[in-house]
C-alpha cells in the first residue's frame, strides 16, 4: 500500500526480532541450519549469495548499536522481508524486490524508518508523483552515498534532469561541476513547500541564504528582484553574465516602456544611452540594480544609479 | 533470453551516471580525488590519503575560475578522506578534505553516535576569478575609496576575483518518545571584488562609449544562519518545529565614495552598496497519516526581514536616518494525498504566502516638477496563492493515465507613481495529462502535455509624480497574459542486459498577448529539448557511454526607439523605428566517456564533452529603419579527461590525471568598451589548458 508503510511490521523492537530470526532458523534449509540466528539477523547467510550487498555493514545502515538500523532489527529482512521461503529454495523471492516494486512501494519501505525531518513533504512531492523511488537516487548497499557528496550528487540529477546538463557547463554557472555548490543546496528533493522543490519557502528565500545582499528592502526597490530571482536570472547556467536569462537591453525592454532612452535598439557602436549592449549593458548607469539604500535625490534616484 | 528484472525510469538514468560518473561535466580536480567510497569499504576502520603535484604550463582564467588553477605552475593535490566506527558503541569519527592544496579546499570533521548524538564542523572556500581581466587605473580598488583617473589612462592588469570562507557547525541529539533536536549554524566571510561601475548620460573621452567609469565594488561582508529544530516521530504524526535566522553584514555600509573622474559624475557620489538586514522565521510543519493510504501534510510559517542600516547620506529634512525596513511573511500549506482505491492515487494541496513588506512610506525628497518619481519609497507586497490537484489511474499493461490541475494567483501592491506597467492581480490556471509506464521489461517511458493560461487584473497605466499619463506599450513578461503549451516524451529502451538507450524530447511553446492596441513587448517565447543516452557495458571490466543533446530557445519581442507623448506613441520613422528582437540560443553538445580495467592493478577512464553554443540576435525593422542585427556569439566548448590509476599494492598505488580543456568565444560585449577612465577589461578569445597530475594514495 501506497502508505502502509510495510517495512513497519518489522520494526518490533529486539523481542520482535529475535523472535523473527528464531522463526526463520526453524525454517531454514538444511545447510543454512547450521547457522545462528544471530547470523541470519545479521545476513551473514544472505552474503552467502549476494555478496555484492555486503557493503551494507560498512555504512550507517550496518551498525547494529543503533537500534533503527536493519542490522539492529532483523537484518536484510529489516528491508527484504521474511526471508524463510527463499532460505527453503533461492528460486522464491524475497518479499521485497525493489527492483520488481513499484516506486511507491519502495519508497514506502524506506519511509518507515526516513519520515520526518527534511522528508516531511516526500508525501505529494514531485519525485513521488513522479515515480522516483529513494533507491533511483540512493545506493543503499554502498558505503558512501554519492548523493550525499557534493561532488557527485549531480550526477545522479541531471541523469534524469537531461535539461540541465548543458546548462550548468554554461560560461555563467555556479561552481557545480568543481563540488563547490550541489543541487540540494538549493532544492530539496525529498519536497518542500516552495516551487520546484526550493530548500526555502519561495525561489527568492533560497537565493537569500547565499545572496542575502540581494534581500534588502532597500529605500528604492525593483519589483521583479522583489518578486522572483528567477525572472532574470537562470540559476542553472546561461552564456550572457552573471547567469541573465538575456543580453541587456533587451531584458529590460521585456518589461520597460520604449521612452526615453529605453527603447534604444540594441548596437555595439553607439555612445551614451545608445550605449546599450556593450560592456553591462543597462547596467553601465543602473548599476544597483537589485536596490538601492541611497535615500538621496539626484535627477530621479528611483533609477538605481546611486 | 530476457534480462529477468524490469526498472523503471529513473532507474536507467541512474545506472548510466552511477557506471560512468561526470560525464556531463569532466571536473578537472574531481578525478585527483580517490574513490571516497573506497576507504571504508568494510572495514570500520579505515581511510585512504593522496597526495600528488600537479602542473599546467597554460594560463587558463576560464578553466580555474573555481579552483584557481588559471595560471601556469605547479599545484598542490591533496586529498584525505577517514572514517571510523567503533562498532561496540556505534560512534562514527569521519575525517575529510578534498582539494586541501588548492584554493577551493573542503575540511570537515564530524563525529556521530548513531541514533544518539552527532556534531560536525566544516571549513570550505568558495573561490572565483573573474575571467575578465581588469587593465585599469582606478586607485583603490578593494576599499570603498575609489580615486578615478580624470582622463583616458592606461593601467595595469588587475585580477578582481571573491572567496568565501565557510565555517560551519552541526549538532543534533536523540531523546526519548521519538524527540530529536537539530542545530546548524554557518558563517561565511565573504571578500574580494566584482565588477561595477557608475555612469549618466553625455558623451566621454574618445575612444570611450560615454560617461561611463570602472568601479570595482568590495563585497567585504559576512552572513550568518542559524537554525535549529525540534522533531518529533510519532509514527502517525511527525512533527517538526524550527527558528531560522540569518544576518548580512556588510563591511562596507557607508557606501562605495570617488574622487577624481569625470565632472558629470562628480555629483554620483557616493553609491550605495547593500544594508545589513536580517531575517527570523519560526515555523511547524507536520506530516499525518490519517489511514494506511492517506496521509496529510502541512507548514505554517511566520518571518520577519528586517533593516535599519543608517543611511549613506542623510535624507530630506524630518526623514529618519534609516529606512525603518520591515517585512513579514506568513505562510499556511496543506497537502494530502490518498489512495482511495487500489489503482488510483489522488494529490491535493494548497498554499498561501503573504509578504507584507510594512516599511513606511516616506517622501525621501520634495519633486518639485513633473517626473518619475515623487520621492517615496516603494513597499513591495505580494500575496501568492496556489493550489494543485492531481490524479494518478492505473491502465493495463503497467500504463498509467495522470491529469493534473494546477492554479496561482498573485497580488500585489502598486505604487502611485509608475514607468512600468503594472497589475495588480495575476492568475494562472494549468492543466496537464500524462500517459505513463514506469515499469516494464524492455520500454519504460511517458508522454505528456501541459497547457497554461495565465491572465489578470487589468493593467494600470503608468502615471508621473503629477499625474500624467505615461507610455502604456508594454505588457511586462512577468506580468502579460500568457498561453503556454509544453509536450515532453520520454523513452527507456533497454533491448538487451548491457545495452540501453534514454531519450528524453520536449517543446514549449509561450504567447503572450501585448497590452490593448500595442504590438510592442514580448511576443512568443519557444524552447525545444532533445537528449540521446546510450550506455554498453561490454564486461564486468569494461563500459561505456555517449550522450547527445540539443537545446534551442528562443524569444520574440518588440520595442520602438523615441516614444513620446501622453500617452506615448511610437513614431516609426527613420530615426526611431518600431523594431523586432528575435533572440535565440542554440546549443549542441555530446559526450563520450569509458572506464576499464585493463588488468588487475591498472584502470583507466577517458571522458570527452564538446559543446558548440550560438547566441543569435537578429534584429528587424517593423516601422521605419533601418535596423542593423547584432553579430551572433558563438561559445565552444571541449575538455578530454584521461585518468590511469595503477596500483603498486593492495593498499597504494599511483594515479595520473590529463585534462586538455579549450574554451572559445566571439564574445563582443568586452573587447571593444572603453571606460571614460580608460579601463579595459579583456579575455583572450580562446584559452587552452593542458593539465597533468600525478599522485600517490595510500589506503590505511
Amino acid at each position: 500500500m501506497r502508505w502502509g508503510y510495510p517495512a513497519l511490521e518489522f520494526k518490533v523492537g529486539r523481542v520482535g526480532a529475535a523472535l523473527l530470526a528464531f522463526c526463520c532458523a526453524l525454517l531454514l534449509p538444511a545447510g543454512a541450519l547450521a547457522q545462528s540466528a544471530d547470523e541470519i539477523r545479521e545476513g551473514k547467510v544472505c552474503a552467502n549469495c549476494h555478496a555484492g550487498a555486503v557493503a551494507i555493514w560498512g555504512g550507517k545502515h550496518g551498525t547494529k548499536t543503533d537500534s533503527r538500523t536493519p542490522m539492529g532489527i532483523v537484518g536484510c529482512a529489516t528491508c527484504h522481508g521474511d526471508p524463510t521461503a527463499h532460505l527453503k529454495s533461492p528460486s522464491n523471492p524475497m518479499p521485497n524486490r525493489f527492483s520488481k516494486m513499484a516506486a511507491a512501494e519502495t519508497s514506502s519501505t524506506c519511509m518507515s524508518c526516513h519520515q520526518g525531518r527534511s522528508r516531511m513533504h516526500w508525501p505529494g512531492s514531485t519525485h513521488d508523483r513522479n515515480d522516483v523511488s529513494c533507491v533511483s537516487c540512493h545506493k543503499v548497499h554502498a558505503v558512501h552515498d554519492r548523493m550525499r557528496d557534493k561532488l557527485t550528487q549531480a550526477d545522479a540529477c541531471v541523469a534524469c534532469h537531461k535539461e540541465m546538463r548543458p546548462l550548468l557547463n554554461r560560461p555563467s554557472r555556479h561552481p557545480i561541476r568543481e563540488g563547490l555548490v550541489a543541487c540540494s543546496d538549493c532544492h530539496n528533493p525529498h519536497g518542500s513547500v516552495g516551487p520546484s522543490m526550493v530548500i526555502r519557502d519561495s525561489v527568492n528565500d533560497t537565493c537569500y541564504s547565499c545572496h542575502m545582499e540581494k534581500r534588502g528592502p532597500f529605500v528604492r526597490t525593483h519589483q521583479p528582484v522583489q518578486e522572483n530571482c528567477a525572472i532574470c536570472h537562470n540559476p542553472h547556467g546561461t552564456t550572457a553574465a552573471n547567469l541573465l536569462r538575456h543580453r541587456q537591453p533587451f531584458l529590460c525592454q521585456q518589461c520597460h516602456e520604449p521612452t526615453s532612452h529605453r527603447g534604444n535598439i540594441a548596437s555595439l557602436t553607439g555612445t551614451s544611452t545608445s550605449a546599450n549592449t556593450l560592456a553591462r549593458g543597462c547596467l553601465n548607469c543602473h548599476t544597483n540594480i537589485h536596490g538601492t539604500n541611497n535615500p538621496a535625490d539626484l535627477s530621479n534616484e528611483r533609477t538605481f544609479r546611486r | 533470453m530476457k534480462r529477468a528484472s524490469s526498472f523503471k525510469l529513473s532507474g536507467i538514468a541512474i545506472a548510466l551516471a552511477a557506471a560512468f560518473g561526470p560525464a556531463w561535466a569532466v571536473e578537472p580536480i574531481a578525478p585527483q580525488n580517490i574513490d571516497p567510497a573506497a576507504p571504508a569499504s568494510l572495514h570500520t576502520d579505515a581511510g585512504v590519503a593522496s597526495v600528488g603535484i600537479g602542473y599546467t604550463p597554460d594560463d587558463g582564467r576560464r578553466f580555474g575560475q573555481y579552483n584557481g588553477i588559471n595560471e601556469d605552475g605547479f599545484y598542490g593535490l591533496i586529498d584525505l578522506n577517514w572514517v571510523r566506527r567503533n562498532d561496540e558503541t556505534g560512534t562514527w569519527t569521519r575525517f575529510f578534505g578534498r582539494n586541501v592544496g588548492l584554493e577551493d579546499r573542503q575540511l570537515r570533521f564530524e563525529q556521530q553516535r548513531q541514533g544518539n548524538w552527532g556534531y560536525s564542523i566544516d571549513y570550505s572556500r568558495v573561490p572565483r576569478f573573474e575571467p575578465l581581466i581588469a587593465n585599469t587605473a582606478v586607485v583603490g580598488i578593494g576599499s570603498a575609496n575609489l580615486a578615478i583617473p580624470t582622463t583616458l589612462t592606461t593601467g595595469g592588469p588587475i585580477e578582481l576575483k571573491t572567496k568565501r570562507e565557510i565555517l560551519g557547525l552541526g549538532f543534533e541529539k536523540y531523546f526519548a518518545g521519538n524527540w530529536d533536536v537539530q542545530v546548524s549554524f554557518r558563517n561565511e566571510e565573504k571578500d574580494g571584488t566584482r565588477i561595477f561601475a557608475r555612469g549618466t548620460t553625455g558623451a566621454g573621452p574618445a575612444p570611450s562609449f560615454g560617461s561611463f567609469e570602472f568601479a570595482p565594488e568590495p563585497i567585504n561582508a559576512s552572513t550568518r544562519q542559524l537554525e535549529a529544530k525540534v522533531n518529533y516521530n510519532g509514527g502517525a504524526l511527525l512533527l517538526t518545529g524550527g527558528y531560522y535566522g540569518t544576518m548580512y553584514d556588510n563591511k562596507f555600509d557607508g557606501g562605495l565614495n570617488f574622487t577624481g573622474g569625470l565632472g558629470a559624475l562628480s555629483t554620483f557620489t557616493p553609491i550605495g552598496l547593500p544594508p545589513d538586514n536580517q531575517s527570523h522565521q519560526f515555523y511547524v510543519s507536520g506530516n499525518y497519516g490519517f489511514s494506511p493510504t492517506t496521509r496529510g501534510t502541512f507548514k505554517l510559517a511566520y518571518g520577519r526581514i528586517t533593516q535599519d542600516a543608517q543611511f549613506i547620506l542623510p535624507p530630506a529634512a524630518g526623514i529618519p536616518g534609516n529606512l525603518d525596513g520591515r517585512i513579514d511573511t506568513k505562510l499556511a500549506q496543506f497537502g494530502i494525498t490518498a489512495r482511495p482505491m487500489p489503482k488510483l492515487s489522488l494529490v491535493g494541496d494548497f498554499r498561501i504566502e503573504d509578504r507584507d513588506d510594512k516599511t513606511p512610506v516616506r517622501d525621501y525628497f520634495v519633486t518639485t516638477t513633473s517626473t518619475t518619481s515623487n520621492g517615496e519609497n516603494e513597499p513591495r507586497s505580494i500575496k501568492t496563492t496556489a493550489a494543485k490537484a492531481e490524479a494518478n489511474y492505473a491502465l493495463p499493461e503497467g500504463f498509467r493515465i495522470i491529469g493534473g490541475l494546477g492554479y496561482e494567483e498573485k497580488k500585489r501592491n502598486i505604487s502611485a507613481v509608475r514607468v512600468v506597467s503594472a497589475r495588480e492581480t495575476t492568475e494562472e490556471t494549468s492543466w496537464r495529462v500524462e500517459l505513463r509506464r514506469p515499469m516494464s521489461e524492455t520500454v519504460t517511458g511517458s508522454v505528456s502535455f501541459t497547457h497554461s493560461d495565465r491572465d489578470g487584473s487589468p493593467f494600470l497605466t503608468t502615471t508621473t509624480s503629477t499625474g500624467l499619463v505615461g507610455s502604456n506599450l508594454i505588457a511586462p513578461i512577468f506580468l502579460a497574459d500568457r498561453t503556454r503549451d509544453k509536450v515532453r516524451v520520454t523513452v527507456n529502451w533497454q533491448p538487451t542486459n548491457p545495452f540501453s538507450v534514454q531519450l528524453v524530447a520536449d517543446r514549449a511553446r509561450d504567447d503572450y498577448s501585448g497590452r490593448d492596441g500595442s504590438s510592442l513587448g514580448p511576443r512568443t517565447g519557444e524552447a525545444s529539448f532533445l537528449s540521446l543516452d546510450a550506455a554498453y557495458t561490454f564486461s564486468e571490466r569494461w563500459q561505456a557511454n555517449a550522450w547527445y543533446s540539443r537545446s534551442d530557445t528562443s524569444l520574440d519581442h518588440s520595442a520602438c526607439e523615441g516614444a513620446t507623448g501622453s500617452p506615448a506613441a511610437c513614431p516609426g520613422t527613420a530615426a526611431d523605428p518600431i523594431w523586432a528582437a528575435s533572440l535565440r540560443n542554440l546549443s549542441n553538445s555530446f559526450g563520450l566517456g569509458t572506464r576499464g580495467k585493463l588488468t588487475g592493478q591498472i584502470e583507466i577512464g577517458v571522458d570527452f564533452s564538446y559543446s558548440d553554443i550560438k547566441d543569435e540576435n537578429h534584429l528587424d525593422t517593423i516601422a521605419g529603419g533601418p535596423v542593423t542585427s547584432l553579430p551572433d556569439i558563438s561559445t565552444k566548448l571541449t575538455r578530454l579527461n584521461l585518468f590511469a590509476r595503477y596500483a603498486l599494492q593492495k593498499n597504494s598505488g599511483v594515479r595520473l590525471d590529463l585534462i586538455f580543456d579549450r574554451f572559445e568565444t566571439d564574445d563582443w560585449t568586452w573587447p571593444t568598451w572603453v571606460y571614460a577612465d580608460g579601463t579595459r577589461l579583456t579575455e583572450s578569445p580562446t584559452q587552452k589548458v593542458s593539465f597533468l597530475g600525478v599522485s600517490y594514495y595510500y589506503k590505511f
